[in-house]
């Protein structure tokens, strides 16, 4: 071996030491920078968005990423479950955790309390251990998929919009179907059979207009409109059995408001509620609440299916007397064998103080929850609304004041075993509507709600989007975006009937 | 250097130099005004996002480039330089295809960008794509080396800057058929197929995406709207001018010597560039200009600009009366140009970019918060790709007025994550503190001012009842006043002119002159009340001239009389007719 060649060889052999040593000095490195060194205790709870301090989550929820805010040059997190396994990570400003990790870790405390210690580094290289919180993982589980509209909160126009569904277990998204599919239609009112993914409904209008009701790989479009209805079907939700839809059908009508504490409102000039018979497409007389002195909105059958609720107000000339309708709860009989809804009107909730919307019994028909706010019944744009709860078995409220905030809460689904709702709510920022969880116990009380995971805990701080009407699905929506596509685009609406 | 400035490189020199010329003297404002609708953002995120969508990195490079659209000559800058390395990327490609021809025969195509502008430069950025790809694809010789490229160059060029790799694949195609080898049209074909069927494989495996989409990418184009038949004309110009030369490839010259031709082509190129710059304008180009001003806040220059040169269009015209309101000189021009009503003041029920952001910039001048809000969010949503800088800084501006701080950080953080805005945002950042928002001048001046009266009026289909409520509420707020007092005179609706004019009266105000003129003009027309008249100061000058004119009315030719007195209410309000109100 001549000289140059032993040269070239030391040569080649430092470099590959070096880059063996590469990886582990690194890790040395970036291990020695991240980890907390002498930190300073200090009692308070650290600053970090989406704040999940102290929240109840299911055991199957997807990992809990977060921001550390505030200046710090990095940041470091000790997850550390009762039952043992615990892990850390750390980042700069933010945790993003393993999600094989995270999911051992509550399948291990299922139950149990999960400590997380939160350490910071200032950019003078001081590390702070903030009080420790927990998260309280809860093992009743959760649906595991969340379809959702995501529209900009604007209402008077809409651009890009589209239905898609989200895995609660990871961080996946797919889009149900978007508009720029179908010439940038409207689609709106995604509605499912008892959480059931494979009975699914909702609109389009504008071009391709028509209901889409989906039954396994079945599409049907359908023209709702009738002589006899005043709308198109509008809000719906499905009978138990599969056979019905109750909606309503309404002429709605929007205005903006010229001072700063209101933003727009949504009325109707006209409302009622009918029923929807999908197998025989027709919608049926004998089970519909077609009156011209009461406006009737937001139906929704009990989970067995023998009570139609629906929301009711005494028809005021609008919209002049925008502020002064006022829409209580009402339930009615409805005999599932014949399609007829009985006469006996009860009062679930009145409409004395208050305005009632969206009405919706847990499925195992033990609580009803709704939406109250001043007047009105589209409560998205007013900051006064809030969920409300009462047991149907004694018919008490429940205190839901852990669930609500300052601003607007308004629409909400529940999950098959009752124990989880998610919950619309703008609490962020006043403007952009987020889907929040919230586990309900036995007795109905409400835990500390959490937002929505996201890989990146900055995501909704760029998102352009609001969750609308998020719904809990058990589930994965099989149905193909391009099927949706095609039944849009080719196949012609059947005209229902009214009989 | 002589040999460098001969030829090719001289026809090369002046397309720079024309493209240049035309964009910056006919479209820079148009351009400045198109930079509104891009927001780029220094996330890894954006990067990320963009890049998992067919054709995102197009569009990255676009929004890279486009935000520097704000500096002078930034626009014409990169667009001669993007052209021309187009040109020079396809004179290289057909010189690989073995043909011998003059730089002109490359500039052909490119010259459609001016017949066409387009409205976002990635349509450029992707033919920049597609040409490089098949320029790559024409350097290798050998046959099968090259079909394997080819394959392989398709799918970056589609993932990355989506339909570039339709323009590659017509130019590989083209570049087969001029080496005439003998599997030239199986691998045409092959080629071909290849590039219609990556955007379905990518339907059906990775992405859910409309047919539009999935071949020409989400940004090339405003996705609401049709894509434009230039793009057409654009795409397929590359390769049938490689066609055309492939057909004419044995052609003599018109002239023998090599000089002579070249200085007839530049000639060409010269009168054909000359008749470009000079008559080829953005019609809208105005509106464009005085929009660019508004955003600068710079009234003055539009109040002087619209002095010097008559107002072409309806968008234009809203702008004037705009910088007249803010320069303080509303009543005194409002009779000086022609008004043509309430279109005038605002667009009614405006759906257009420019109509929105006026819509806005209207309600933010009378101080109604809320609307200016409203047609902000809308112009936002509007926007192609869902974003509009300026009016994301105007929803800030309103949020703090509403004392709606989370959501104005929300559009603070996204604008400090930009380069030319972020500084603007950092300045409002400590603004989101309540006591710091509230000393702040003019955040407390339109607090005071905001409406307290509810009504559901749009501020675009009913401008008049909108303004009264404003002015009800709050008399001094002089903009919505002069706006409500120029559309009364507009309307020649004097009695409800009067009964504003109490306001101003009660006030003890000077009375513009215009104001004055209007007060004559009722009091010698509509009701003879002298002691009523005599309530008003009147300036003796104004009521002279008009008695001036009651006296020769009659007697001076219409041309005299407009000369002498069509500045002034009376004449306005004797001989012009009055506009056409909007079905509202």
């Amino acid at each position: 071996m001549n000289n140059k060649t032993k040269k070239k060889a030391a040569r080649i052999a430092l470099i590959c030491t070096l880059a063996a040593c590469l990886p582990g000095l690194g890790f040395i490195l970036f291990s020695c920078g991240n980890k907390p060194d002498h930190a300073v205790a200090v009692s308070e709870l650290p600053h970090i968005f989406p704040d999940y301090t102290g929240v109840t989550i299911p055991v199957n929820i997807a990992p809990l990423n977060f921001r550390v805010e505030g200046e710090v040059k990095s940041c470091y997190a000790v997850f550390a479950g009762k039952n043992g396994n615990s892990f850390s990570c750390s980042g700069k400003n933010n945790i993003r955790i393993k999600p094989g990790e995270w999911k051992k870790l509550l399948a291990d405390n299922a139950g149990q309390p999960v400590s997380v210690t939160v350490f910071t580094r200032s950019y003078d290289g001081k590390w702070t251990r903030w009080q420790p919180f927990n998260l309280y993982v809860n093992s009743d589980p959760i649906d595991n998929h969340l379809v959702y509209r995501l529209i900009e909160p604007g209402y008077e126009k809409w651009h890009i919009t589209g239905i898609y569904q989200r895995d609660l277990e990871t961080f996946m998204e797919k889009p149900l179907i978007k508009n720029d599919m179908t010439d940038y239609n409207c689609i709106n009112c995604h509605s499912f059979c008892g959480g059931d993914p494979k009975q699914m409904m909702f609109h389009m209008r504008a071009t391709h207009g028509g209901t889409y009701i989906i039954n396994g790989e079945n599409i049907q479009k359908l023209n709702t409109q009738t002589e006899q209805t005043i709308s198109h079907l509008t809000y719906p939700y499905w009978h138990p059995s599969g056979k019905y839809l109750a909606t309503s059908v309404n002429d709605i009508k929007q205005f903006f408001h010229a001072v700063k504490e209101l933003k727009m409102e949504v009325f109707d000039l006209e409302s009622d509620v009918v029923v929807y018979d999908i197998e025989n497409k027709a919608i049926l007389s004998a089970a519909s609440l077609i009156t011209k002195d009461t406006f009737e909105t937001f139906p929704a059958f009990s989970p067995d299916g023998k009570s139609l609720y629906y929301c009711s107000a005494p028809a005021l000339p609008m919209p002049k007397q925008y502020d002064s309708i006022r829409y209580a709860i009402l339930r009615v009989d409805f005999n599932d064998a014949h399609g007829r809804i009985g006469t006996q009107v009860d009062t679930v909730i009145p409409n004395t103080k208050y305005s009632a919307s969206f009405p919706r019994i847990s499925p195992d028909g033990r609580f009803l929850m709704y939406t109250e706010t001043g007047y009105g019944q589209f409560p998205i744009w007013h900051k006064d609304a809030e969920i409300r709860m009462i047991d149907l078995t004694n018919k008490q409220p429940i205190d839901m004041s852990a669930l609500n905030s300052d601003d607007t809460e308004s629409y909400h689904s529940w999950s098959t075993n009752s124990r989880w709702v998610v919950v619309s709510s703008r609490r962020d920022n006043g403007v952009y509507t987020l889907p929040y969880f919230v586990h309900i116990d036995e007795q109905g009380n409400p835990s500390k709600p959490f937002v929505l995971p996201q890989e990146h805990p900055d995501t909704y701080d760029y998102s352009l989007y609001s969750y609308n009407l998020p719904e809990l699905v058990n589930g994965e929506v099989t149905i193909n975006p391009y099927a949706i596509q095609h039944v849009a685009r080719n196949i012609p609406t059947e005209q229902v009937i009214f009989r | 250097m002589k040999r460098l400035l001969t030829g090719d490189r001289l026809l090369f020199l002046f397309y720079l130099t024309g493209c240049f010329l035309f964009f910056e003297l006919n479209y820079r404002y148009w351009y400045r005004f198109m930079e509104q609708y891009n927001l780029f953002l220094f996330r890894e995120d954006f990067f990320m996002e963009l890049l998992g969508q067919p054709g995102g990195f197009n569009e990255y490079i676009t929004a890279f480039i486009t935000q520097f659209f704000l500096l002078p000559f930034f626009a014409a800058g990169s667009l001669a330089v993007l052209s021309g390395i187009i040109v020079c990327f396809f004179h290289l490609f057909l010189q690989h295809c073995g043909v011998k021809v003059s730089v002109i025969a490359a500039i052909a195509p490119v010259f459609l960008f001016w017949i066409y502008p387009v409205e976002s430069i990635a349509s450029i950025v992707a033919a920049l794509f597609g040409i490089s790809a098949a320029l790559g694809y024409s350097y290798v010789k050998k046959p099968v080396v090259r079909y394997v490229l080819g394959f392989i160059l398709l799918l970056p060029a589609y993932l990355l800057a989506a339909p570039a790799h339709l323009l590659a694949v017509a130019l590989m195609i083209v570049y087969e058929v001029f080496r005439e080898g003998k599997a030239r049209f199986m691998t045409a074909a092959g080629l071909l197929l290849w590039a219609l069927v990556i955007p379905l494989l990518a339907m059906r495996t990775v992405y859910v995406l409309s047919i539009r989409e999935a071949f020409l990418s989400k940004h090339l184009y405003h996705p609401e709207y049709p894509i434009p038949v230039s793009f057409g004309y654009i795409w397929c110009s590359f390769p049938l001018v490689a066609l055309l030369i492939y057909t004419f490839r044995r052609q003599k010259k018109v002239f023998n010597k090599e000089w002579m031709n070249a200085a007839a082509l530049l000639l060409l190129l010269v009168i054909i560039m000359g008749g470009f710059i000079l008559y080829k304008q953005h019609p809208l180009e105005q509106a464009y200009r005085y929009d660019w001003y508004a955003r600068q806040q710079q009234w003055e220059k539009i109040a002087e600009h619209a002095g010097k040169h008559p107002v072409k269009d309806k968008d234009a015209l809203v702008y004037t009366n705009l910088a007249y309101a803010y320069t303080g000189r509303f009543n005194e021009a409002l009779m000086r140009i022609p008004q043509i009503g309430e279109e005038g003041f605002v667009s009614y029920a405006p759906k257009t970019r420019l109509g929105l952001i006026e819509a806005s910039e209207v309600a933010w001048l009378v101080n109604h918060t809320n609307a200016a809000q409203r047609f902000a969010f809308v112009g936002v949503l509007s926007a192609e790709r869902c974003v509009q800088p300026r009016l994301m800084k105007r929803l800030i501006e309103t949020y703090l007025v509403n004392k709606e701080y989370q959501i104005a950080g929300k559009y603070i953080k996204i604008l400090e994550r930009t380069l030319f805005y972020s500084h603007w945002a950092k300045e409002q950042r400590p603004l989101l503190n309540p006591e710091k928002a509230a000393s702040t001048d003019w955040i407390a001046q339109r607090r005071e001012l905001n409406p307290v009266t509810d009504n559901n009026y749009d501020l675009t289909k009913a401008l008049p009842n909108a303004l009264a409520f404003l002015i009800d509420d709050h008399p001094e707020n002089k903009k919505a006043f002069e706006y409500g007092m120029g559309y009364l005179l507009i309307y020649k609706d004097l009695k409800a002119f009067m009964h504003y004019m109490n306001l101003l009266k009660e006030k003890g105000e000077p009375i513009p002159t215009l104001y004055q003129e209007a007060i004559c003009v009722y009091y010698s027309a509509v009701e003879s009340n002298p002691e009523a008249f005599r309530s008003y100061a009147i300036d003796p000058k104004v009521y002279e001239r008009f008695q001036s004119y009651l006296s020769q009315v009659q007697r001076l030719s219409s041309t005299l009389l407009s000369r002498q007195y069509g500045d002034t209410y009376y004449y306005y309000a004797q001989f012009v007719q009055s506009p056409k109100r909007q079905n509202r």
